[in-house]
C-alpha cells in the first residue's frame, strides 16, 4: 500500500509508545474506526478521557493518518497480512498490530459497504406498479374502446424517489416482458459460467 | 345519432349550396388538406377571387366543412344519420361522398392529436458487472442497465425521451413476475365481459 509522507509520520507517532501508551493506543484505534462509521461528523470525537494526556497536535495527526490508512486498506480490499506488513514497516509492535488488525477485521465489511455507496449511478428501479384501463372516448375522438396499461416504475436516485409513468398496449407490454425475460436468461447464463 | 349544427355553423355553410358542384368539391378537398397539413391564406384568396366572394366567407365555409367532417368522424356517424343531419343544409351528393370516403383517415388524424401521457416505445438492456469505482476496488457487482424509450405526442411533433435506468437481478425477477400478472389480468372473465359489452 502506498502511503503519503504525512500519513506515514502520523502512523509512526501512533506506533511510538512514548506518545501513545497502552491505554491511549486502543482508544485511538477505536475512535478512528468509529468516526468513519458514524453518519454524522462529531467534533468532539477526540475528547476521550484516555486521550487527554497525548499531545493534541500529534493526536490530530495520528487520527487523520489512521483514518486515511484504514480507508486505503478497505479500498484496496487488503487482507490481514498486507495490513500487518504495512504496519510492521511503520515500526508497530506485534501487540499493536494485533489490536489494529482485529478491529479492522471486525469493521471491514461495513466500511466496504459504505465506500461502495459513494459514487454516481443511474437511478435504480425498485418496484413497478400497473393499472389496466379501458379508453372509451376523449375530447377529440369518440368510441375509442381500447384497453391499455399504465405502468409506473418506482426509481430511486441517491435517496430521492422518482416515478416514471408511461402507457402501453398489451402487445407493447408483452414486448417489454419478453425483453426483460431475455435479460434474466442472460444473467442466469452468466452466473453459470 | 344525428349531428346537431348550431345556427352560426349553418350560416357559414349557407353559401355553399348556391355555388356549383365542382366548387363544393374543391372546398371539400381544401378542408381535407387543412386537416392533414394546415392551410395558407393564399388558397383562400385564390378561391375568393374565382368566386367573387369575400375571403372571410371562403374561410368560414372551409372551416365549417372541416368541423362537420371532424364531428362526424369523431362520433362515427352512419351514412344515413349523416345524410339526415346535413339535409337541412341542402348539400349536394359530392360533399357527402368525399366525407364518407375519408372518414377513417380523418379519424386517424384526430387520434394523433397530442396525448399528454408518454407511451412506451422500446427498451434496450445490457448486463454489466461493476469491477471497481473511485472509492472501492475489487468489486464484483452484477447490474442491468436499461434504456427506456418513451414517445409523447403525435407523429409530426413527437417528443422522444430516453431514460437510462439500472436494476439488480433480483429486482429484475420481481419486475418480470409483476408485469406477467398484469398481462394475465387482461384475460380474466371480468375484463373480457367489459370489453365485449362496452362498444
Amino acid at each position: 500500500m502506498e502511503l503519503s509522507e504525512s500519513v506515514q509520520r502520523g502512523l509512526q507517532s501512533l506506533a511510538d509508545p512514548s506518545t501513545f501508551d497502552q491505554t491511549s493506543f486502543p482508544a485511538l484505534v477505536d475512535v478512528s474506526f468509529r468516526s468513519l462509521l458514524s453518519s454524522h461528523g462529531d467534533p468532539g470525537v477526540l475528547d476521550q478521557p484516555e486521550l487527554k494526556q497525548v499531545d493534541q497536535v500529534l493526536l490530530k495527526q495520528s487520527h487523520t493518518a489512521a483514518t486515511t490508512f484504514i480507508l486505503e486498506a478497505v479500498k484496496q480490499n487488503a487482507d490481514k497480512s498486507s495490513v500487518s506488513s504495512s504496519l510492521e514497516e511503520l515500526t508497530f509492535s506485534a501487540e499493536r498490530i494485533e489490536i489494529f488488525c482485529s478491529t479492522y477485521q471486525k469493521h471491514k465489511k461495513e466500511l466496504q459497504h459504505l465506500l461502495a455507496s459513494i459514487g454516481r449511478q443511474p437511478p435504480q428501479i425498485n418496484d413497478v406498479s400497473w393499472r389496466l384501463q379501458y379508453h372509451m372516448k376523449n375530447g377529440q375522438v369518440d368510441k375509442v374502446n381500447e384497453p391499455f396499461y399504465m405502468i409506473s416504475l418506482n426509481t430511486e436516485n441517491k435517496g430521492t424517489p422518482e416515478d416514471i409513468n408511461f402507457t402501453c398496449t398489451m402487445e407493447q407490454l408483452q414486448d417489454l416482458v419478453g425483453k426483460l425475460k431475455d435479460a434474466a436468461k442472460s444473467v442466469e447464463k452468466a452466473s453459470q459460467m | 345519432m344525428l349531428l346537431v349544427l348550431s345556427e352560426d355553423h349553418k350560416e357559414h355553410l349557407a353559401f355553399l349550396p348556391k355555388v356549383d358542384a365542382a366548387v363544393v368539391g374543391e372546398f371539400g378537398r381544401i378542408a381535407l388538406e387543412f386537416l392533414r397539413r394546415g392551410t395558407s391564406p393564399k388558397i383562400y384568396e385564390g378561391a375568393a377571387r374565382k368566386l367573387c366572394v369575400p375571403v372571410e366567407m371562403v374561410q368560414r365555409g372551409v372551416e365549417g366543412l372541416m368541423f362537420l367532417m371532424t364531428e362526424s368522424s369523431k362520433h362515427m356517424i352512419s351514412e344515413v344519420d349523416f345524410l339526415d343531419s346535413v339535409l337541412v343544409l341542402g348539400f349536394v351528393e359530392e360533399l357527402n361522398q368525399i366525407l364518407l370516403q375519408h372518414h377513417s383517415e380523418i379519424r386517424s388524424v384526430l387520434s394523433l392529436l397530442p396525448s399528454n401521457l408518454p407511451a412506451y416505445h422500446n427498451m434496450e438492456w445490457r448486463l454489466d458487472v461493476q469491477l471497481a469505482s473511485r472509492s472501492v476496488r475489487q468489486q464484483v457487482i452484477p447490474m442491468l442497465s436499461l434504456r427506456l424509450l418513451l414517445m409523447r405526442g403525435c407523429d409530426s411533433c413527437t417528443d422522444h425521451s430516453s431514460r437510462v435506468l439500472q436494476t439488480d437481478p433480483s429486482t429484475l425477477l420481481h419486475l418480470i413476475s409483476t408485469l406477467e400478472a398484469a398481462l394475465v389480468a387482461m384475460k380474466t372473465s371480468h375484463t373480457r365481459r367489459i370489453l365485449r359489452n362496452i362498444k
